[in-house]
């Protein structure tokens, strides 16, 4: 019992501290190389529950950040989990501004099936799009042989963010 | 009654040191600390992976009685002891009665771009030998140039690297595997599928020779995905007799194949092509006949019948396929099988009812280059599934 509450602080604080430290190293690099900064912050944005709820993904803590230089807004980044063949993986979003998708990146990858997602010139396809595109696997979004999991799964979370976004637009809170 | 008593104490004794046990190798603190760390590392943190495929099929040939076999049922084990290390296993039923390892290597993830494994893994050679499940190739069977040509499921105990490089969109795989083994029991190499017979599976596989193996797979063209494989080395002959002239061959196999998808149409195809060295020795040594060159082709066409968006998929194809197992036998010192010399049409319908579950159909024009062959037809229905 005693063992298990250790856990569940250990699990709580590390919730509360945000990404791993190896994430974060990551997500700091890609934001570094597409923004064209040395320096910024990330801030955690969030919405009341009652929105959040509705959305098609997750938006709570540690999933939406402000990216921040010099007090000023220079996007946004988004952050979460998505179901591979037998795993998850992370993968990071970052906006302009304007929510206009500028790159998107598989952060950590943990299975043979489908890595050929974290392809650059795959993820290409994603930049430039906004909340006012749907993506279809297969018709806007292209295939890759001996990944089709994985590529529905990438498809569907960018999907269902941009929807998220939309859906906040709708409401004023973005 | 005394006996009955004690006995029964004996057990319940039993049972509850075993639940003691049982509840200190879970609660110990070193395990604790490593799901603290599964966490700090930001991995799902999923020990057991259970999956599977299997493929069940029935083959009806004109002028002949037909075969109902539940061909493959695989059952796909895995375990990540850390988000660096895992361990993958397949353990295969065929024909029902036949049990075999496929795959049995454990896993170390050194960086994004390498992974160092060893143990039972699939030599990369072509497509299907490892992209093997049911709902990934189109028809019934396998093609036949990944039976006769590759021996597919080719899998070999070894050791290697594999990865990728996302910059490049490529993938790589080299591997120190054990090769074939020269002779197996009574059965030799040669014949209508060449190096087949000499797979070990790694069951108390013999090994005198190291064989590499080497793909790079390069998917940065949108749709496209491109193979180039290599597999070199000698097969695997007894102590007592490796000294023998024709004791074993050499074996070098190079492949080439493509994969295509663009909204509805997909195409696939693949180039085989293995070089048999002192096959002469061979043939002499054990009266077998194996040929100094392995070759074969295919190439697919495909098209959806359903419109993209829906999560269900009818595929309708064509293929053709070209192989020969005496694709040359001058330097083997046997005379040429024309029989091995065999080309096929393969058309039928694909339709995946879920990602995931496949029902096939198909049809099959079965010819070889021997003057006069009769063209054999084939109709073949299955269902496959993969999860």
């Amino acid at each position: 019992m005693i063992y298990k509450s250790i856990v569940s602080v250990v699990f709580s604080l590390f919730i509360t501290f945000g990404q791993s430290d190896k994430l974060q190293k990551k997500i700091d690099k890609v934001v570094k190389s597409t923004f064209e900064v040395e320096s910024f912050s990330m801030q955690s944005k969030t919405f009341s529950l009652s929105i959040m709820s509705e959305l098609p993904t997750k938006f709570s803590n540690d999933h939406f950040f402000e990216i921040i230089n010099n007090d000023q807004l220079l996007g946004y980044a988004y952050v979460s989990k998505a179901p591979s063949k037998t795993d998850e993986f992370d993968y990071l979003i970052l906006f302009d501004a304007d929510l206009i998708i500028m790159t998107s990146k598989v952060l950590v990858y943990r299975e043979d099936y489908g890595g050929e997602i974290g392809s650059k010139r795959w993820l290409k396809q994603f930049i430039g799009k906004s909340s006012s595109d749907q993506l279809v696997y297969g018709d806007n979004i292209m295939a890759i042989s001996g990944a089709t999991i994985s590529v529905k799964s990438m498809t569907n979370a960018v999907n269902n963010v941009l929807k998220s976004i939309k859906m906040l637009q709708q409401k004023q809170e973005l | 009654m005394k006996k009955l008593i004690l006995s029964i104490s004996i057990i319940i004794s039993g049972l509850v040191s075993a639940q003691t046990i049982s509840q200190d190798t879970t609660v110990t603190k070193n395990q604790q600390r490593n799901a603290a760390q599964n966490i700090l590392n930001g991995t799902s943190s999923k020990g057991i992976t259970i999956g599977g495929y299997a493929q069940v099929d029935y083959n009806q040939p004109e002028g002949a009685n037909g075969k109902m076999d539940v061909h493959r049922l695989v059952m796909l084990l895995g375990y990540k002891f850390s988000d660096k290390v895992q361990f993958v296993t397949e353990i295969e039923y065929e024909h029902v009665n036949e049990v075999y390892v496929e795959q049995a290597f454990l896993n170390y993830s050194l960086n994004d771009n390498v992974n160092i494994r060893g143990g039972l893994m699939l030599v990369p050679m072509g497509i299907v030998n490892e992209y093997h499940e049911p709902t990934t190739f189109n028809g019934v069977e396998r093609p036949n140039v990944d039976k006769s040509i590759v021996p597919s499921t080719w899998r070999e105990v070894g050791v290697g690297v594999t990865g990728r490089f996302n910059e490049a969109s490529l993938g790589y795989q080299a591997y120190i595997f054990n090769g074939f083994t020269s002779v197996n029991d009574t059965k030799f190499l040669g014949g209508s599928n060449g190096l087949r017979n000499g797979r070990q599976k790694g069951a108390e596989s013999t090994i005198n020779t190291p064989n590499l193996s080497a793909k790079i797979d390069y998917y940065g063209l949108p749709g496209l995905r491109l193979g180039l494989s290599g597999y070199f080395g000698r097969t695997q002959a007894a102590d007592d007799i490796q000294d023998i002239d024709g004791a074993d061959v050499g074996v070098s196999m190079i492949g080439f194949d493509a994969r295509y998808i663009n909204r509805r149409f997909s195409a696939r195809g693949q180039y085989i092509h293995a070089l048999i060295t002192d096959a002469d020795d061979y043939n002499t040594l054990y009266d077998a006949n194996l040929g100094s060159e392995l070759k074969g082709w295919y190439a697919e066409v495909a098209y959806n019948l359903f419109p993209i968006g829906k999560e269900q998929k009818l595929d309708a194809f064509v293929r053709y396929e070209m192989y020969d197992t005496h694709a040359a036998t001058l330097d083997a010192n046997i005379a040429r099988n024309q029989s091995y010399n065999r080309n096929e049409w393969t058309t039928g319908l694909s339709y995946h009812i879920a990602p995931g579950a496949v029902v096939k159909v198909d049809y099959q024009l079965l010819d070889n280059a021997v003057n006069a062959n009769k063209t054999k037809g084939q109709l073949n229905f299955g269902f496959g599934v993969w999860f």
